[in-house]
């Protein structure tokens, strides 16, 4: 009895925690369907839960952020072999510095004798405040390398040709308002960087023609250091205080309201585009009964698929975006200091290529026409490629002359800048070699001499005719070039224009090449010399 | 127009332009005063015929050069230009001088400079720029 009397009590535990654990399903069961037939519920929720393709529809078109989505997309747009998730990662990157930037705004002030202490106060006494500085930067950063591979990505599928032109140069806005929101940014913490750094930006903006009291016919123009370009971004004719502000509005208002609103341009075209870019011929679609193949693309839901990709790649890229930030600083130099440049003084990766670009030409050319060209370069791909192949899917071979002009303008050429500037110049922006020790006193005699005096020409009249003649055979290379091929078939369908822009850029891409190497091996200056400006 | 013309104040609250320099006796024959440099931005020159100010800006895009004495050069460490010692520009992406300074004796016999008023070697101004004592 006692015995049992024990098994008897635990017995009667059982049942009684059955019977509770029965009247508590119930109730939750209950407690669902109260929640789940509200008015409340219903108002904000218009799909049910179960498995079927009414909901998987419902689940996107009736969510608000979910709706950037089509609620099918082609097979082939989950593969991330075809995408890379650049497009989203980068998107991913915008709004954690948005967040993190919102957290800062919170502790920084914009004003010479605080700016630098804010810095410091976040990185050693705020709480999260290093980690939410730190992912803020690298976001930045890492935001700017997406950027540019959501660009690669898309060259190379062709996804820029019709339809998709004019959001491809949405896109190119995007990549501009990306690298203007780093420059703006890395201006704030008011370090060495900062500092000269803007000294540099505003400077190169007073070299703009017309607009600079530097640039050509700046002067003529009647343009003076208190009223150009410059003292537009400064707010005076020196780097102070008026000028940490004015950035400051440009990094937290400015920029990013034109780019919110680009980038809801760009996500709309997407989607009123026809969505990522399909082969037209290729279909992997095979009728069951018939086998054969039923010319349409095979589409899927995009909930779950793709958003379950998108959201485990976002919590991929989140963590290890945050175990980063946990492990390595931002950069902070020392406390600006407008009487001492750092030697060497160099700018964040992503803009040593323009650094070291700045070395060959006068500023006008190096930091406002080159990068302009850059810019309308690539607005221009779509428009003056009329090669209808390899829209939709990766091929060389049907598309050579864009593929390699593209990669090698955009990504060879312009990553060895960003190399050489990177690893290869040290004090005095001297060259160095890897192995070198970076010695402050390295002498180098470079003693630059102009294209002309170097094959003789002492005179001024002649050195500039000299001078017209060198840089007009030039770009009569390409008009020689159309003359020869005028006749020929693919000529005729490109048209002049058209021939007229590639071969316009082109030349001039060449020319940077050309004049590096004059500037390295010969030391010459300028090809050409005029009294109002110098190539 | 009204924002853009706003971006322009009509009073700037910048420091004054003319400084003193100290006196002629102050620096040695043959050097480059860099003195003034921290404070001012500007190298006096001390020639056997007498001086001139140098305003240490790169003409390039306003890094302040670092002066080498041993090799008798400013060198700017942003994109390398380097100017000789009288500001001539000879090697680097420099597209001009370094610009020269009014200098001027008080009436005191101390050294003053004025920096807004510069003195440009590409229109010829800098025979006017060395200050005879």
């Amino acid at each position: 009895m006692k015995k049992e009397n024990g098994r008897k009590v635990f017995c009667r535990c059982k049942t009684l925690r059955a019977k509770y654990l029965n009247q508590m399903k119930h109730l939750i069961k209950d407690l669902k369907k109260l929640i789940l037939s509200s008015q409340i519920w219903k108002s904000i929720f218009r799909h049910e839960f179960s498995d079927t393709p009414r909901n998987r529809i419902l689940q996107i078109t009736s969510n608000l952020f979910l709706h950037l989505h089509p609620p099918k997309i082609p097979k082939h747009a989950l593969k991330l072999s075809y995408t890379w998730g650049m497009g989203g990662i980068t998107f991913l990157m915008f709004l954690v510095t948005v967040v993190t930037g919102v957290f800062l705004m919170f502790y920084y002030r914009p004003a010479g004798e605080y700016a630098y202490a804010d810095m410091k106060y976040l990185m050693f006494d705020v709480p999260f405040g290093a980690v939410s500085r730190n992912m803020h930067r690298w976001a930045a950063h890492w935001m700017v390398i997406c950027v540019w591979f959501h660009m690669l990505r898309v060259f190379m599928t062709g996804s820029y040709k019709s339809p998709r032109e004019f959001n491809w140069n949405i896109g190119v806005f995007l990549l501009v308002l990306t690298l203007l929101l780093s420059f703006t940014g890395y201006l704030l913490p008011w370090d060495q960087l900062a500092m000269w750094a803007v000294t540099v930006g505003t400077n190169m903006a007073g070299a703009i023609p017309f607009l600079g009291h530097e640039g050509p016919f700046g002067a003529e123009l009647g343009l003076t250091s208190r009223y150009d370009a410059r003292s537009f971004l400064l707010g005076g004719t020196l780097v102070g205080p008026g000028a940490l502000l004015r950035f400051y509005v440009f990094h937290c208002i400015f920029l990013p309201l034109i780019a919110g609103i680009l980038m809801m341009v760009h996500f709309w075209r997407t989607r009123k585009d026809g969505g990522i870019s399909t082969p037209h011929f290729e279909t992997n679609n095979t009728n069951e009964e018939s086998g054969k193949d039923t010319g349409k693309v095979e589409r899927v839901h995009v909930f779950p698929h793709l958003v379950k990709i998108e959201i485990l790649v976002a919590l991929a890229v989140m963590i290890v975006l945050f175990v980063w930030s946990i492990n390595i600083d931002a950069p902070l130099m020392e406390m600006a200091d407008p009487a001492k440049t750092p030697n060497p003084s160099k700018a964040p990766w992503y803009f040593t290529g323009l650094q070291e670009m700045l070395v060959y030409f006068d500023p006008w050319i190096a930091g406002v026409v080159l990068p302009a060209l850059i810019v309308i370069g690539l607005m221009a791909i779509p428009y003056v490629d009329i090669n209808p192949k390899g829209n939709g899917y990766y091929t060389f071979r049907e598309r050579r002359f864009a593929i390699l002009t593209f990669s090698f303008g955009f990504y060879v050429l312009w990553i060895s800048l960003i190399i050489i500037g990177v690893f290869f110049r040290g004090p005095g922006w001297n060259f160095f070699w890897p192995w070198e020790e970076w010695d402050p006193h390295k002498i180098v005699a470079l003693t630059n001499v102009n294209l002309s005096y170097a094959f003789g020409i002492r005179s001024e009249v002649s050195a500039f005719l000299f001078g017209a003649i060198v840089v007009i055979a030039y770009y009569f290379l390409g008009a020689a070039f159309y003359l020869l091929k005028r006749n020929s078939e693919w000529m005729q369908k490109l048209g002049l224009i058209r021939y007229g822009t590639v071969a316009f850029l082109f030349l001039t891409m060449m020319a940077l090449l050309i004049k590096m190497f004059l500037r390295l091996a010969f030391n010459i200056k300028y090809i050409w010399v005029t009294p109002w400006f110098n190539i | 127009m009204a924002f853009i013309r706003s971006m322009f104040p009509r009073v700037l609250f910048e420091s004054s332009t003319v400084f003193k320099a100290g006196y002629p006796d102050d620096y040695v024959i043959g050097t480059i005063s860099e003195k003034y440099k921290e404070s001012h931005r500007v190298w006096i020159a001390r020639t056997e015929e007498g001086f001139y100010a140098l305003l240490a800006v790169c003409t390039h895009l306003g890094c302040i050069p670092r002066w080498q004495e041993a090799e008798n050069k400013f060198r700017c460490p942003c994109h390398g230009s380097g100017f000789y010692s009288s500001g001539i520009n000879f090697e680097g992406p420099a597209p001009r001088a370094l610009e020269r300074l009014e200098i001027y004796l008080s009436d005191d016999g101390g050294l003053m400079v004025d920096k807004s008023k510069k003195l440009l070697y590409e229109k010829g101004e800098w025979e006017e720029s060395i200050l005879q004592v």
